[in-house]
């Protein structure tokens, strides 16, 4: 389906993405960000597909403890793919030649109304639990914590992501186009809120930045 | 039914429905793969099959549509085996009716680089497989269907036309918004599609008959006439439970207002049902395809472009390396990034197509056309214009091109047209034909038509249509031949009035050998505007020929409500000063209130940098320039980085305006004839399998800045292209890039390859999962967490 780009970009969470949490923009830095903003209006096509499924699939069993932790007390899951198109990657090639500080810019601004579109189509699938009376947990997605990239094939598959919203994966299971995402989301009949991978097991554990000042990517 | 009714269009043709759908319902499981039904559950394939002959569709497509090697991959099976199997279960059902038996192809499932990792001649050998069987299995026809990336269905052509005498048909499917997801239009689908020779085009799957009834009329209109056009829409758009709900009366309904379009094949895609099939026959019994009536346009296109030739259409010259010593160098080292960003540039300024000759002496043509046709669109969706005139470099820039483009050139030389026009052929390229022969270059109107006249024939006898030959009448120089400007106009008139073809010249070589050549250039460009030159081979960066051109189609009437050229000149003011070559150099101080370039590079600031860097250039010596001035400017802004006072968005923007100013040095440098001492040479890749290469692409540009000579491979290089690079160039250092943890592997494995070469390189890594010590077990020689560490890094291995 057709997913609606938020009104506004988030200028605030594109500098954290480039590094640059709670810098107050000068004036050439917020130019930058608003020819982002809007080389990027044109170039989006978000698309999101999803499906719930009554039992967990087989492939999804022994995807690590990460996973198991978040699905904990689920007896569903919803499994959602969302990709902004590939004229993106195409946009942000061409920037990246244009002018460096402006490409990297775009790409921040990228993954944020990425993330953005997430939570939209998130927000849909849980008005439609609530409906149903049911909870569901946050997403997560192949690759946080000790759960495998790999697997993105499965998932992709699940969903027919690339009849229906032309995401593909790569043999080392990479997403093309490349500003796109996955997520598993757990569905019960009682409240439930998941548990994201924390930093126990994730891969950036010890370079990052956050941590070092003793905060976490969530909480910053 | 026999295969010539399909292209006789004397009824309507009935295709069969879906068959995902059919399996589904019919007790596919979940997790059971589709393709091996022929094996799981053949009965029910098989009764689905005779459900769609007995409801009249002529034409089975056989359940191979993901028969395809990735996909088959660990279920046991071959391609050969899954394809045979298939084919005899459909030719059984068919056998009931006398229906054909069609091979049926889809998508791999997997993007093609760049946007994906995938290569084009892997690609069309996968394809290459199923056809190969599908041709042993007895198959009558090949579809290509559901088709979102027009590069793979291009693959997929050549495939089925390399490995097969049969038809091939081919259709794509359309969003909403009348492109595919990967942004690919209706025309260019047809131009290049039928540019490549298929036999039937049309529109599958994504949208009901409702929907895609006003892109089935667009296409009918591009699609040359006589060949078919085919519909095989969904069962409506679906619920988001992925159901459908129109009922085949419905679909029959919807499908009448297909009659008067000219489609003449018909059926159904995702949800429709042998009763949907049933619906179409009975709707469309007795009734006679309507005559489409194509239009003929020239055109040349990338997937997201088409651009049609009708009226005066720039052609940016600047990917050229005669008389450009900059372009030179960058082909002969391989960096591609030079040439990309001037096709980025020319793009902006207004170029609709991109001239890209890689003709140099002592290099592989061959292998260097094809990188940059490659490289360069992945950052353009400008057509191209491949100049060359060697066939081999021809042939294999024409094969992985992705579009419809235009080949310049030929030459009224039999031998010429004899290697050069089958080719044009084959890949459906349009073609420039110079007015010259192995006499050169005739000196009057009257010879040159005549020679124009010969290529028109003979590219008409090799299957090329009329609107895709382009004749170039040969812009000779004023300074050397002043009566040579009023011939070439004359010829040029001519050839369009009595030929009926487009032609084009390369404008620029009016002015060859005198002073002030913007001037020459303009009023002949002008001048071959009147006579009626449809492409204009010239400098889009040059604002008096982008101004010639805007101010020409506004007084042609072909900027209505001159929207083009307000939109370009509202605000700008033209300055044009005359001075004296010799007194300018005299004037090499910074105008009072001009920023210095150590500020403007330190604020970032891109115009200012490039100002002030011409400036100082006139002056300075480049290297003196860089090592006293854009340098320490640069470690100023990266002291502050790493001091926390200055964020990434402003080192980067430092780092462009460095750039700007870079630019400069280096083009003083390269026309300055010496060879510019280089600081150190270093190579960077982002690594196999991995498309992620912002953070290379900012290293890149930081150590540039530092007056490295950086030779950038690009993303998903394979190890020995590294290796090769570092041998070639003597690189003693190697910057790797790897986002996912994934594509760590590849970059053990390419330092590993480096080391077993023997090669004497340090290896520098970054990428968002590494640390110091993950880099450490790799074999890598440092960490660099950012782009300034691999600065201070290089800074260390050239000291």
């Amino acid at each position: 389906m057709e997913l609606v780009l938020p009104k506004t970009l988030d200028y605030a969470a594109t500098l954290r993405y480039l590094g640059a949490a709670d810098w107050q923009p000068d004036e050439n830095t917020e130019s930058l960000l608003r020819m982002a903003e809007q080389e990027l209006r044109g170039a989006c096509t978000p698309r999101g597909t999803w499906r719930e499924f009554p039992e967990s699939p087989a492939w999804l069993q022994n995807a690590g403890e990460d996973i198991a932790r978040h699905l904990a007390g689920c007896d569903g899951v919803v499994l959602m793919a969302v990709t902004l198109g590939s004229a993106v990657d195409a946009l942000l090639r061409r920037l990246c030649m244009k002018d460096i500080a402006l490409g990297a810019v775009a790409d921040a601004a990228a993954s944020v109304l990425m993330e953005a579109v997430c939570d939209e189509m998130e927000e849909q699938i849980r008005r439609e639990q609530d409906q149903k009376k049911r909870f569901m947990t946050g997403r997560y997605s192949p690759g946080y914590g000790d759960c495998p990239l790999a697997l993105q094939d499965d998932l992709c598959l699940s969903l027919d992501t690339v009849r229906g919203i032309g995401l593909c994966v790569t043999k080392e299971h990479l997403m093309a186009p490349r500003k796109s995402v996955t997520a598993i989301l757990g569905t019960a009949d009682h409240p439930v809120t998941g548990a994201r991978a924390g930093c126990a097991h994730c891969v950036l554990r010890e370079t990052c930045a956050y941590r070092k000042r003793g905060i976490t990517c969530e909480t910053a | 039914m026999k295969l010539p009714e399909l292209f006789e269009r004397k009824r309507f043709i009935l295709l069969d429905g879906a068959m995902g759908t059919q399996l589904t319902q019919r007790g596919l499981r979940t997790g059971q793969k589709p393709e091996l039904a022929a094996f799981l559950m053949p009965d029910i394939l098989e009764a689905i099959h005779r459900d769609y002959a007995a409801a009249g569709a002529d034409i089975l497509f056989a359940n191979t549509f993901g028969a395809n090697p990735k996909k088959l991959d660990g279920t046991g099976y071959t391609v050969e085996q899954v394809v045979s199997a298939s084919i005899d279960c459909a030719r059984r059902a068919a056998d009931t009716t006398g229906a054909l038996v069609a091979l049926d192809i889809g998508p791999l499932g997997e993007l093609l680089a760049p946007a994906g990792t995938l290569e084009f001649e892997d690609a069309c050998a996968q394809f290459a497989d199923m056809v190969r069987a599908g041709v042993h299995a007895g198959a009558d026809l090949i579809v290509l269907e559901t088709m979102t990336d027009l590069y793979e269905l291009k693959a997929a052509i050549l495939a089925a036309k390399e490995n097969s005498d049969l038809p091939v048909l081919v259709s794509m499917s359309f969003e909403s918004r009348g492109r595919t997801f990967t942004g690919c239009t209706v025309e260019s689908f047809a131009a290049t599609a039928a540019g490549l020779g298929v036999d039937g085009i049309g529109i599958n799957c994504s949208l009901g008959p409702v929907e895609i009834l006003p892109f089935a009329k667009r296409l009918c209109r591009c699609v040359p006439a006589g060949m078919p056009v085919f519909v095989k829409p969904n069962a409506g758009l679906p619920n988001p439970d992925g159901s459908y709900d129109i009922t085949p009366e419905e679909f029959a309904r919807d499908m009448l207002e297909y009659l008067p379009t000219g489609v003449s094949m018909v059926g159904g895609c995702c949800g429709s049902t042998p009763e949907f099939i049933r619906g179409l026959r009975d709707t469309f019994a007795g009734k006679t395809p309507a005559q489409k009536i194509p239009v003929k346009k020239s055109v040349l296109c990338t997937p997201v472009r088409c651009v049609e030739v009708n009226g005066i259409t720039v052609v940016g010259e600047r990917i050229n390396p005669t008389g450009k010593k900059r372009l030179q160098q960058a082909l002969r080292e391989g960096d591609s990034a030079y040439p990309c960003s001037q096709a980025v540039s020319q793009a902006e300024a207004g170029a609709q197509v991109l001239d890209v000759n890689a003709g140099l002496p002592g290099i592989d043509e061959t292998a260097v056309l094809t990188h940059l046709v490659k490289e360069l669109q992945s950052v353009t969706d400008l057509p191209l214009q491949l100049d060359s005139s060697n066939p081999k470099a021809l042939a294999s820039a024409l094969r992985i091109y992705n579009g419809k483009p235009i080949v310049n050139s030929v030459n009224g030389e039999q031998t010429v047209l004899d290697a050069i026009l089958p080719l044009c052929k084959k890949y459906g390229a349009a073609v420039v034909g110079l007015t010259l022969d192995e006499n050169g270059i005739p000196k009057t109107a009257d010879e040159r038509v005549a020679i124009a006249r010969r290529i028109v024939c003979a590219a008409e006898a090799a299957g090329i249509p009329k609107e895709d030959i382009y004749i170039d009448c040969l812009t000779l120089t004023a300074s050397a031949q002043q009566e040579g400007a009023m011939q070439t106009l004359e010829a040029l008139s001519r050839c369009k009035r009595e030929l009926g073809v487009r032609t084009v010249l390369g404008v620029s070589n009016i002015s060859f050998g005198m002073p002030c050549r913007g001037y020459l250039n303009s009023a002949f460009l002008t001048m071959a505007m009147q006579a009626g030159l449809d492409l204009a081979i010239i400098n889009p960066n040059t604002p008096e020929m982008m101004g010639a051109v805007r101010a020409f189609r506004v007084l042609t009437s072909q900027d209505e409500k001159s929207a083009d050229y307000i939109e370009a000149y509202a605000g700008v003011q033209v300055e044009t000063t005359q001075s004296i070559k010799t007194q300018a150099a005299a004037q090499p101080q910074a105008a009072d209130g001009q920023m210095s370039l150590f500020d403007a590079v330190r604020r970032g600031l891109k115009v200012e940098a490039k100002a002030a860097a011409r400036q100082a250039l006139a002056v300075t010596e480049p290297l003196t320039l860089v090592n006293e001035t854009l340098i320490p400017a640069l470690d100023a802004v990266g002291d502050g980085f790493e001091k926390g006072t200055i964020f990434l968005p402003q080192l980067l923007q430092s780092a462009s305006a460095a750039q700007a100013a870079f630019d400069l040095v280096k083009e003083a440098i390269a026309s300055s004839g010496t060879q510019g001492e280089s600081r150190g040479r270093i190579v960077l890749a982002t690594v196999k399998g991995d498309v992620h290469d912002i953070g290379k692409n900012i290293v890149r540009v930081i150590l540039e800045n530092y007056g490295y000579d950086v030779l950038d491979l690009g993303r998903d290089v394979p190890p020995e292209t590294v290796v090769q690079a570092v041998r070639d160039t003597g690189a003693p250092l190697v910057g790797l890039s790897a986002l996912m943890t994934t594509t760590v592997a590849s970059m053990q494995e390419t330092i590993e390859a480096l080391h077993e070469a023997g090669l004497n390189c340090k290896v520098m890594v970054g990428g968002a999962v590494l640390t110091p010590e993950y880099a450490r077990q790799i074999g890598a020689d440092f960490y660099a967490k950012d782009a300034k560490a691999s600065a201070d890094y290089a800074k260390q291995i050239f000291s």
